[in-house]
């Protein structure tokens, strides 16, 4: 079967094109370094996707792995233990790095199932976030590292935010088509199969163990990666971005555009960033709404804003196939 | 001729109640081996043991005369061992093509890497195609499965088995919740799978015609115990396998 | 180490180990009783806390009238509680959902506390003081015990026994929990589902609650709270999930392992209690108390 663009995806990349023309265009400043980091949290929320969505299996890692990616980068580039890489090789040994790591722990931790291995998540993000926040000779203790270089692309330096935005959207548009990828090859198929029934995935040669390994492998580099990018666009990495409540947010974040759907992450990233900068006059009640807002949305659309568009989607079908079953009479 | 699948004095205790003791029969490759009895008497729990997802407390597995005792169930079944379920287990959330996808992947065994570069496995659609003539399904590819009655399902569970390339197909009842006309499918996907592709069926199914007009060889379980084997005439006027239907029935 | 260092520490994590007992129970309640994992759990001890100390400074009741009031307002918050992040959610198709659920409330009860009662720590006096409004102490052979902790240890052993009894003892608890784990025989006996399950919240509120305002003079009443219950989480994981007696007896553990690291180890304390969880989850996941794992096959 030769898939063909259907006009969804001839929208959809319309107003990509759009978004990436328009936005560097009308914001700058603190407002695109706003959008930025949406860009790159949405990476990190492309691997709660593989776990989360295809895989159905609940982490809470990422933060542990975005620190990781961040403070690796920060150590690399910065001189602190007498290494000075490029930016950009070290950019690219960030997720290769910690693909290993996070196969090394996944390998233990995905021993547990279900609320267990939740559990044994939580417990891995205390624990590095107590050595993120303590430990000064990698990882500057509380005060974090700073002066982090920017990204330097054959000569070239990131300095402005909106230069930032093209290296990300590009980024983002290459994870969200791996990811599509892999939704659509066997791993995918695979996961989705261990989220539905384990038993019954056994039974049809999927080795339940070692792909939940693959899939936390990926989300622990993209974490990774996503983490050393943001390190460099913000030139600090300090242990407050990777405490429990940032780890629940990103959950948030990727439940919030529809975990298992690659467009709607990008769009629940957006939202969970750009949202409350929009709605700023409202300060002090906006975490008390956007709290509101996530009961909402999990009573009346649990599949999330992806989810909500896929209902209205099906409802306009089975009206229109009535009222030609109807003429048809 | 050498068997396909072999099981040697399979024993299981579930907490004291006995689900299998000392069964012992073998399959042949292109043949389909019903497996009866009456409720309870160990059926399930014995397809279970063959693919891996219980242990048995004694006794081999054998598949093509390999000891497959340990191995564990994602890789029995790549070695050949397919199954259906009694109630079929599809991903609800994924449309059907995706679910039948799932088969193919198994039958290709190309690894994630080799399938996410996009290598080129058998030809699905073809042989899908193929299989689904026989079914007498058709659909859109790429509805929810959700939308499926329950017959098509169980139909199409044997499909997806049928396109994992399996040596033995283990079929949970079939038959049941199916109308006449799709039982026929059913029993012409059987059909071809054994005498056509050489795979040995191993079949649970509680309608006895079905039985006895598909299967060739017979063993019949009461209380995990086989009590008889032989071909269908055979087993059809065996006092034993008599006795053990009317004591069950009694029990229902 | 110094014995009267050694007794004080050990009292500290008793009861802080009772405290986190009281989350851990509650969370054990709930899974048990709908199959929730409470993400919220800290932030009830945290709003309880504002709550009773609030009757306390900002209305100046007295304890014997702040207890009734305090348990009106506990039934309050159990009930909207559970028809707002339960109720709406318990035929939810994604399992997360009800999760990520008790997450937002986790934010709501957060920002509502801040909103309510301001940003800054607020601090309640300890309920036995001395002369000079200092925490009262008591002295056992010489050994100086600060009331507080002795209280909260007394205070949280009797609730958590009292609902112990209810729920295994009783035939009332007994019925509860049938009922919840199965409401179609529970409304032939006539006990509807969403009285018990009321029910089962409310008293969820009130152990989160007590254990708040409990820790309230120790802790001072602030909107971050709500985190210790990542401690009741690894009580429950060491003791064994939906096991109660387990819960209690981790959380102690959890309490006293991380008092003692702190003296050690101050800011790595999180470490030691957490890879004391993930060792437990690799080594006996089943944790101290429980049973098999149950098999899904």
């Amino acid at each position: 079967m030769k898939r063909k663009f259907s006009p969804e995806a001839i929208v959809l990349v319309s107003l990509l094109v759009l978004f990436i023309i328009i936005t560097p265009r009308v914001l700058s400043g603190y407002s695109m370094n706003v959008v930025n980091i949406a860009l790159m949290f949405a990476i990190v929320a492309y691997g709660i996707s593989v776990m989360l969505g295809m895989g159905g299996q609940l982490t809470f890692a990422a933060v542990s792995f975005m620190g990781g990616g961040a403070y690796f980068m920060a150590n690399m580039c910065t001189d602190r233990l007498g290494i000075n890489m490029p930016t950009l090789p070290a950019l690219l040994l960030t997720p290769v790095v910690f693909a290993g790591i996070a196969f090394v722990i996944g390998l233990l931790l995905l021993k547990l199932s279900g609320t267990y291995f939740t559990f044994s998540t939580i417990a891995l993000v205390q624990v590095t976030y107590a050595f993120y926040n303590n430990y000064k000779p990698l990882f500057g203790g509380a005060d974090g590292i700073s002066g982090i270089p920017t990204l330097n692309l054959f000569g070239y330096k990131f300095t402005s935010y909106n230069t930032w935005f093209y290296v990300l959207i590009f980024l983002v548009i290459i994870v969200a088509v791996i990811v599509e990828l892999i939704r659509d090859s066997q791993l995918g198929r695979s996961l989705a199969a261990i989220r539905d029934n384990e038993t019954a995935a056994l039974t049809m040669g999927i080795n339940v163990y070692m792909t939940k390994v693959i899939a936390f492998t990926i989300a622990g580099a993209l974490a990774a990666f996503g983490g050393a990018l943001w390190c460099m666009h913000g030139r600090f990495v300090g242990s407050d971005m990777f405490n429990y409540l940032n780890a629940a947010q990103f959950i948030i974040m990727a439940m919030l555009g529809g975990v298992n759907n690659t467009v709607g992450i990008f769009v629940g990233a957006l939202l969970v960033k750009v949202l409350p900068e929009i709605l700023r006059s409202l300060q002090s009640y906006m975490q008390l709404i956007w709290g509101f807002f996530i009961i909402l949305l999990m009573v009346f659309m649990p599949t999330g804003l992806a989810g909500l568009y896929e209902q209205i989607k099906a409802n306009i079908k089975h009206k229109l196939q009535k009222k030609r079953e109807g003429a048809g009479q | 001729m050498k068997p396909i699948l072999r099981l040697d004095g399979i024993c299981k205790n579930f907490g004291g109640v006995v689900a299998a003791k000392d069964v012992t029969f073998s399959v042949l490759p292109g043949e389909v081996h019903g497996l009866i009895g009456p409720n309870g008497a160990g059926k399930s729990t014995l397809m279970n043991i063959i693919s891996g997802i219980y242990t048995a407390d004694k006794g081999s597995v054998f598949l093509d005369e390999k000891d497959i005792t340990q191995v564990p169930p994602y890789t029995r079944a790549r070695m050949g061992i397919g199954r259906t379920f009694q109630v079929p287990r599809f991903l609800q959330r994924s449309n059907i093509r995706d679910n039948l996808l799932l088969g193919t992947d198994l039958g290709n065994q190309m690894g994630y890497l080799n399938s996410f570069l996009r290598k080129k496995g058998t030809d699905f659609d073809a042989e899908l195609q193929e299989l689904l003539e026989i079914a007498k399904i058709s659909f859109d590819w790429s509805n929810d499965i959700s939308g499926l009655p329950f017959g098509k399902l169980k139909l199409l569970e044997i499909v997806r088995s049928m396109l994992g390339h399996p040596r033995v197909m283990l079929v949970d009842e079939p038959a049941a919740g199916l109308n006449n006309k799709e039982i026929e499918y059913a029993m012409d996907l059987l059909h071809l799978a054994s005498k056509k592709r050489g795979i040995g069926v191993l079949l649970i199914e509680h309608s006895m015609d079905m039985i006895m007009d598909i299967c060739e060889d017979i063993v019949v379980l009461n209380f995990g115990e086989v009590i008889a084997t032989g071909g269908p005439e055979a087993i059809a006027s065996n006092q034993l396998v008599i006795e053990a239907y009317l004591g069950g029935e009694q029990d229902d | 180490m110094d014995f009267r260092l050694f007794c004080t520490l050990a009292l500290n994590g008793i009861a802080m180990g009772v405290v986190y007992a009281m989350l851990a129970m509650g969370l054990i309640l709930l899974i048990r009783a709908v199959g929730v994992m409470n993400f919220a759990q800290g932030d009830l001890l945290m709003f309880g806390a504002y709550v009773t100390s609030s009757l306390i400074l900002d209305f100046e009741l007295p304890l014997y009238l702040m207890i009734p009031v305090s348990f009106i307002c506990f039934v309050v918050i159990g009930l909207v509680f559970m028809f707002t992040i339960y109720w709406p959610l318990r035929k939810a198709s994604y399992p997360a959902a009800t999760i990520i659920a008790t997450m937002g409330a986790s934010i709501i009860l957060k920002e509502l506390a801040t909103l309510i009662w301001g940003a800054l720590p607020r601090s309640l006096p300890p309920i036995i003081t001395d002369a000079n409004g200092k925490p009262g102490i008591l002295y056992i052979g010489g050994i100086p015990l600060q009331w507080q902790y002795v209280l909260t240890i007394i205070v949280g052993a009797i609730l958590i026994f009292l609902i112990h009894m209810l729920f295994e003892k009783l035939y009332v608890g007994k019925m509860m929990q049938a009922a919840c784990q199965d409401s179609y025989a529970a409304n032939l006996m006539g006990v509807p589902a969403i009285a018990t399950i009321s029910a089962t919240y409310i008293i969820v509120v009130c152990l989160a609650s007590v254990g708040g305002f409990m820790i309230a003079p120790i802790y001072m009443v602030r909107n971050t709270l709500g985190t210790l219950q990542l401690r009741a989480f690894a009580g429950v994981v060491i003791g064994g999930f939906g096991n109660i007696k387990g819960a209690i007896i981790g959380s102690l553990i959890v309490g006293l392992v991380e008092v003692f690291s702190t003296v050690f180890l101050s800011g790595y304390k999180d470490v030691t209690v957490f890879m004391l969880i993930i060792l437990f989850l690799l080594i006996r996941p089943q944790g101290l108390f429980g049973g098999k794992i149950a098999d899904k096959a």
